[in-house]
């Protein structure tokens, strides 16, 4: 039931475009200061699992409306009011509308969650973001509902852990910007520029009031992407103690801190530049975006034919610590070398049911861990001339390192879902839940990318990701392809492949030793989109 | 004695023979050749009246007039263009036009100790050995060659003008280095900043990336580059300046004529060319001829260029050769044309719009389609404005149209500061 580890995940490159032409038409204005812009896009999903048949699992149709209000031009608000000091002044929002008409053209979904009420494919329409921003040279502030990113990394959860996301539909295989929960916040921007021997220095403040949120993941495993463990996709019902089969009634009570003033977060962050070397030095204080399990051991255990689990679900208060670089090697490697390292406390950890006093001393089968992680990459534009003689390849290398500072042999991670079996007998309909996934306590990841463009005017964009954890030997692989067929439409086409070369140990990223098992559950899919855009 | 003297003979005769074989060569040389351009320069035209309207039936008149490597866009049905008299168009009343100054040019041909605010080389001797790289420090320190609010709007076009994609974008930039003082006090190492966003299309819009470029030729711009995708920043590589950028027919190192470094090139200078170029236009001119990929019925003018060739020292360079023809008056390029390494054949050629700011005054040319300016602020600046370009792959084919609406801008020092900062770069549009 432990899932802490899961959002402290990799997820893989919503690779940059960065040789990537862009392809439609402009935005709309509404008068001179209003500007409308936006997409839809019909995003269709088929699973094949083991690539011995095929599986709907998304017909996802969203619309997203964007716009920007310029009410506050050269100190003059509304056309009319002299602000002074106050330059600039915009608001900006962005609107969602999703339905995912999966859930409807499935059958067997349509009974499964016409039962029990719940229906992923709903309507959903969100304000996602709503910001307002205010330029008092040299303060800047920007003020709402908003997503801020610090780091290096690219899609790694290190530094940019200020919002959480929102892995319940697709796990992390979409772009970031699409599944970022943006927090209601005031973030606000010092410009120092120089400073003794710091060039482009700048102090960043962000305070989030009362707005706590963590990750959403689903654990259902009907849903297409929930997060159920390496086992079967069902839900344990079962406890097997001392020879005895129990009922299993697992109660899971929300301990999550309240929306409220008392439980705010904040950071800030200094950046600048010293000798060619981009630096920043970082801390945040708030609370873990990943959720724990703590086992209440007072109200759990047997009462009669059952076994009474009750959880209360954890998001520590958490401190990051974070040092980033990037410097750009014009002579010798012509690359851009980018560096990350963390320091973070309080992320949530499950601990082996079972385990001694010294590891577990609460008996809760939950602890608290600092860790550590260190990234180091390369950006490098090169030219592959016999793949493409008009333009170079964007190229993108990560090699990231995370250390448990107080691990122990009982940390554990995903458990997995099995028959429940009693003397070598398989007992029908009953299933049990078990963690042997140790964490280790160096785990590491290394990911690649690379992107270009075809074509005349570089309308062809494939790209091509590949990450891969050398511990569990668990893979990924991305191949894409981007055709901007007119100035509104492009078709998308993604084949995501999850592999792994030898082994059954499951890793901490959620690779293919996870998700691209052979007993039939694994995730290959192919992801077709039609995109309008405006 | 008569065996040597045969032998003589021989020898002459074989050299008449070669020489008369290699005429023959470049006389049937194609009109995309480098041979073919530069013969083509070599010839000294006869006076082109101005004051009239050429069209097609005139193209013999006009031959001499625009590069042979070109005649296969230029001359089409229905082709007008309109010659002005050549006038002289002179720079602002403080631009340091004297050669004076604590600067030299080193041995590798690098400007030293320049700081802006004037010409480097006004005074130009076309036997100096350094003629070339002098005519390129005078391109790369251009009056006029910032400070402007710069909306642009760029089209893509296949063959028989298909429209591939469309863009609108904005560049804003200031000169920081502008003689003995610096725009902003303590970035004297800066020459200039600009900060270029993007506007449309949708998944591009938002997106901006800031350059630094700075007084020393020996070191690397600085770039950051905003995804509004990933909402952060990031470092991007200078060096790198032969891929196309963004699926347009140019290359980094085509900006402007020429935005490479003066170290990774072989500098010659080819001597003064009258040409016809769109300096001081009307307005952004109308595309015309078969696929809209050139100007048509736009002001030309005859301006006796300065021709400069830039030999690619790198053997992997796409370019053998890549020859400019420079504005004596203001130093912009006027015309850029550059041919494959592989075979000496055209590659792209680009053509610059330019607009004298004083003639604002008289004739306005026309808005951005999504931003009014106030083009009176051009005004008393005696420079050239930027209208555009068009950027022509000849082996894709391909071209790049764009179209600039330049509103020139004083930065104040504050404003510079705030603005040109990688404080500006981690938040944007979204």
């Amino acid at each position: 039931m432990n899932f802490p580890r899961a959002t402290g995940s990799l997820a893989l490159f919503a690779c940059l475009n960065l040789a990537a032409p862009p392809g439609a038409h402009a935005i709309v204005t509404l008068g001179d200061n209003v500007e409308l812009e936006g997409f839809v896009n019909v995003q269709n999903g088929v699973r094949q699992p083991n690539f011995e048949s095929a599986d709907l699992i998304m017909q996802r149709n969203t619309a997203q409306v964007e716009g920007k209000y310029y009410f506050l031009k050269d100190s003059t608000a509304f056309g009319r009011f002299d602000t002074g000091r106050l330059e600039e002044a915009t608001f900006t929002f962005v609107g969602r509308g999703v339905y995912d008409s999966a859930y409807d053209i499935r059958e067997s979904w349509q009974d499964a969650y016409s039962r029990d009420g719940h229906h992923p494919g709903e309507i959903d329409f969100k304000l996602r973001e709503a910001f307002v921003d205010l330029l008092l040279p040299p303060l800047s502030l920007r003020l709402g509902r908003q997503q801020v990113v610090w780091g290096e990394t690219d899609n790694f959860r290190a530094l940019d852990a200020i919002n959480p996301l929102d892995l319940s539909w697709h796990w992390t295989w979409e772009s970031w910007e699409d599944i970022r929960i943006p927090l209601w916040m005031a973030r606000a921007v010092y410009d120092v520029g120089k400073l003794g021997p710091f060039d482009e220095s700048f102090v960043e403040a962000v305070y989030i009031p009362w707005d706590v949120q963590h990750n959403k993941i689903a654990t259902d495993p009907r849903r297409p992407w929930a997060l159920h463990g390496a086992g079967l996709t069902e839900n344990a019902n079962t406890v097997i103690a001392n020879g005895r089969v129990l009922d299993l009634d697992m109660r899971v009570r929300d301990g999550a801190p309240s929306r409220s003033f008392e439980n705010g977060q904040a950071g800030a962050r200094f950046k600048a530049i010293w000798g060619g070397v981009e630096f920043s030095l970082n801390y945040f204080y708030g609370y873990s975006a990943d959720t724990g399990y703590r086992l209440m051991p007072n109200t759990s255990g047997i009462f009669g034919n059952t076994y009474r689990a009750d959880f209360v679900t954890k998001n520590p208060r958490t401190q990051l610590f974070g040092l980033t670089a990037n410097y750009s090697d014009e002579t010798y490697t012509q690359a851009v070398f980018r560096m990350e390292s963390v320091y973070t406390t309080g992320t949530p950890v499950s601990i082996a049911p079972g385990a001694p006093r010294s590891a577990d001393p609460d008996g809760d089968q939950y602890d608290e861990a600092r860790r550590m992680v260190v990234m180091i990459a390369a950006d490098r534009p090169t030219w592959i001339h016999w793949l493409n003689d008009q333009r170079t390849f964007f190229l993108s290398s990560q090699f990231f390192w995370r250390h448990y500072l107080d691990w122990n042999p009982f940390m554990r991670g995903i458990p997995a879902v099995s028959e429940a079996e009693l003397n070598g007998t398989v007992l029908p309909g009953r299933f049990i839940s078990t963690n042997t996934d140790r964490i280790d306590e160096n785990e590491f990841v290394m990911t690649f990318a690379a992107t270009t463009s075809y074509g005349a005017a570089g309308l062809m964009q494939p790209k091509f990701v590949f990450a891969f954890d050398p511990r569990s030997t668990g893979a990924y692989n991305q191949i894409g392809f981007d055709y901007l067929v007119s100035k509104h439409f492009t078709v998308r086409a993604q084949q995501n492949f999850f592999w792994r070369m030898e082994g059954r140990s499951i890793g901490p990223w959620e690779l293919g030793d996870l998700w691209g098992q052979s007993n039939g559950n694994s995730r290959n899919e192919t992801i077709v989109s039609l995109i309008y855009q405006f | 004695m008569t065996v040597s003297m045969t032998a003589a003979r021989a020898g002459v005769l074989a050299a008449l023979l070669a020489t008369a074989g290699l005429a023959a060569a470049e006389n049937s040389a194609p009109d995309g050749s480098y041979q073919a351009l530069r013969d083509w320069i070599a010839q000294a035209p006869e006076a082109l009246q101005p004051g009239r309207t050429y069209t097609a039936a005139d193209r013999a008149a006009l031959e001499a007039y625009l590069p042979r490597t070109v005649w296969q866009y230029y001359f089409f049905d229905g082709m007008e263009m309109e010659v002005a008299p050549t006038a002289h168009y002179p720079t602002p009343d403080n631009w340091k036009m004297d050669g004076s100054g604590d600067y030299r040019l080193d041995e590798h041909g690098i400007l030293r100790g320049f700081k802006g605010g004037g010409t480097p080389f006004p005074q130009l001797e076309e036997s100096d050995p350094q003629a070339a790289v002098k005519l390129i420090w005078n391109l790369m320190w251009r009056p006029g060659e910032h400070d402007y609010d710069m909306p642009m709007m760029t089209w893509l076009r296949s063959e028989n003008g298909k429209l591939d994609r469309e863009m609108e974008y904005m560049s804003t930039n200031a000169t920081y280095a502008i003689g003995d003082r610096c725009l902003v006090p303590g970035y004297e190492e800066v020459k200039s900043k600009r900060i270029m966003e993007f506007r449309s299309p949708r998944d591009m819009a938002g997106a901006k990336d800031m350059q630094v470029v700075y007084v020393d030729h020996d070191r690397e711009d600085s770039g950051w580059l905003y995804m509004p995708a990933q909402r952060k920043p990031r470092r991007t590589l200078a060096s790198e300046r032969t891929s196309e950028l963004m699926g347009m027919d140019m290359i980094r190192e085509d900006l402007n004529g020429f935005n490479g470094k003066i170290h990774e090139n072989n500098w010659t200078y080819l001597g003064r060319r009258k040409i016809l170029a769109t300096v001081n236009v009307k307005d952004n001119p109308e595309m015309g001829g078969p696929h809209l990929w050139v100007p048509n019925k736009a002001r030309w003018e005859v301006r006796d260029a300065y021709v400069v060739m830039i030999d690619p020292k790198a053997t992997d360079h796409p370019y053998s050769h890549r020859i400019l023809f420079i504005d004596p008056d203001s130093y912009w390029t006027l015309w850029m044309i550059s041919f494959d390494r592989k075979d000496d054949q055209l590659l792209r050629f680009a053509q610059h719009f330019t607009k004298y700011s004083e003639s604002y005054r008289e004739e306005t040319p026309q808005q951005a389609p999504y931003l009014n300016q106030d083009f009176t602020k051009n005004l008393g600046h005696h420079v050239f404005l930027h209208l555009g370009e068009n950027d022509i792959n000849a082996k894709k084919p391909h071209a790049t149209i764009t179209h600039c609406f330049v509103k020139k801008r004083v930065f104040s020092e504050a404003r510079a500061q705030q603005f040109y900062s990688l404080r500006n770069m981690i938040s944007g549009r979204r």
